[in-house]
């Protein structure tokens, strides 16, 4: 099904990914498959009972996603298949923590980069916001904002968000919405040359080198809230040839001035965070840019639908057994409103054709969604 | 140098809808078992193959292997103790019910 998560071991996308042993590699094949497994052949039938509970429930005033999932939870295999989803989930963080471990010291000597071309910037008394102590995302134990002091919880983030994803989004570089975030902005302005660029909630950096790539005279940051995170993500760029900035900082409230940034983006940021904190966000965005400057948030594609009562409690499950913060906020967001409210023109709202290399497009963007992992919606403005 | 090991417990497990936590601890051992076998499958592939291509295993070999008496014997013992350990709850819950229906029936 990929090429990148296989059994083929020498083509790394770059030298700091963890690298599994025969062993743990089986392990992980059998995280992917068994999650594959779980999504193809056992959540489509708990979708076939839905429609027919649904069915059931139609004309009746209780007609909404509580309704059905009180239903659904007299089902036996309903709870079976949540505990399994879950479960799956778990031990893909387990056997990814347990190979991290094994190669901290090589990761760590990796990670010692004599004269970078980037620089990372850790604030000790960061306090995290409140939806990320919550819970932690995706089930990854520790959280985004682990510090250990070392960047060992990055290399956990990186390995296992490439089994997460299955490798359908750029496989060990996890990079497709990076590209195709810039894409967007080359599909809205061709010849857009920002001097400054600002990537919030940026991770491991998987978008923020596309973003260094693709524009490579510009002066690239990153911000996220995690301090293992972003040490790794710095040592993860300059092993990718990329000169980036990353910070610790909100992305609520930062500390860089007003209208000091080209160019404001974000992938899958918003629905990790809470409602408030998205309008602080797009506000924020709209203070650090300069006129003219675009902002550009990336959304997961699967757009808020009224009408299939599955879709909506398949969500919500996800959601809160994902701990997932805002999934809900983020998809029923009316985007232009906000943007607009905080200030932005020329507001466009839609779906960004998946791109491979930014520069080499596809640079089609509309208002229909092309599918999940085929395009990913975008909210876009120019300051 | 000293370093904290890696959490492995993520905070905000919410209760699933209608599952008792024995069945979610059942399942995950279950889980995990599974990935284990598959891990010892891929290594005794990886083993068989070596050895292949190394010469010290003819192609074929392990399947058209015919075990000796004494090796039949072997393997015999060692299956009927994988079931009895495997197994061993459930023949000792059934000797429960037979023990607590004679004890009923003396009472009787």
């Amino acid at each position: 099904m990929t090429t990148q998560l296989s059994e083929d071991r020498t083509g790394l996308a770059h030298p700091l990914i963890a690298v599994p042993s025969h062993d743990e590699l089986a392990e992980q094949l059998f995280v992917r498959d068994l999650k594959l497994y779980v999504m193809q052949q056992i959540e489509p039938v708990q979708g076939q009972i839905a429609a027919q509970e649904a069915k059931a429930l139609q004309g009746s005033e209780s007609n909404s996603t509580g309704a059905l999932r009180e239903r659904m939870a007299r089902h036996e295999s309903f709870g079976s298949w949540l505990a399994l989803k879950r479960e799956s989930q778990r031990q893909l963080w387990h056997g990814v923590a347990r190979s991290v471990e094994r190669q901290a010291e090589d990761l760590e000597a990796l990670a010692r980069i004599e004269n970078p071309k980037g620089s990372v910037r850790i604030d000790p008394s960061f306090v995290e916001p409140a939806y990320i102590a919550r819970g932690d995302i995706h089930l990854m134990p520790g959280g985004n904002a682990h510090d250990d002091g070392s960047l060992l919880q990055g290399a956990v983030m990186d390995r296992g968000g490439a089994v997460y994803m299955l490798g359908r989004n750029g496989g060990m570089l996890n990079d497709l919405r990076g590209q195709t975030t810039m894409a967007h902005v080359l599909t809205r302005f061709p010849d857009f040359n920002p001097a400054r660029i600002l990537d919030m909630g940026c991770g491991i950096g998987t978008s923020t080198v596309p973003a260094a790539q693709c524009f490579p005279q510009a002066e690239v940051h990153g911000i996220d809230v995690g301090a293992s995170m972003l040490r790794y993500a710095h040592a993860r760029a300059e092993h990718l040839g990329a000169a980036v900035h990353f910070s610790q900082q909100s992305a609520e409230r930062t500390d860089f001035e007003d209208a000091s940034f080209d160019l404001v983006f974000s992938c899958v940021m918003f629905h990790e965070t809470s409602q408030a904190a998205t309008m602080a966000i797009i506000e924020e965005t709209r203070r650090l840019l300069r006129p003219g400057g675009l902002a550009v948030h990336l959304e997961v594609p699967l757009l808020h639908n009224n009408s299939d009562p599955w879709v909506e409690l398949s969500g919500e499950l996800e959601a809160q057994f994902n701990n997932e913060p805002n999934w809900r906020g983020a998809l029923t967001a009316d985007y232009r409103a906000l943007f607009e409210a905080a200030g932005f023109k020329d507001v466009n709202i839609g779906y960004q054709a998946t791109s491979p290399a930014a520069r080499s497009g596809p640079f089609r963007f509309g208002p229909e969604s092309e599918g999940v992992f085929r395009s990913w919606f975008v909210a876009s403005g120019v300051a | 140098m000293s370093r904290q090991p890696l959490p492995r417990t993520p905070k905000r497990l919410d209760a699933i809808d209608g599952a008792r936590p024995m069945d979610e601890q059942l399942l995950a051992m279950i889980v995990g078992l599974t990935s284990e076998v598959t891990i010892l499958r891929a290594r005794l592939d990886a083993a068989e193959r070596l050895l292949e291509e190394s010469g010290a295993l003819a192609p074929g070999a392990i399947d058209g292997y015919e075990p000796d008496a004494a090796a039949v014997a072997a393997r015999e013992a060692v299956r009927l103790a994988t079931i009895d350990k495997v197994f061993r709850p459930m023949r000792e819950a059934a000797l429960a019910d037979l023990a607590a229906t004679t004890s009923a029936g003396d009472a009787a």
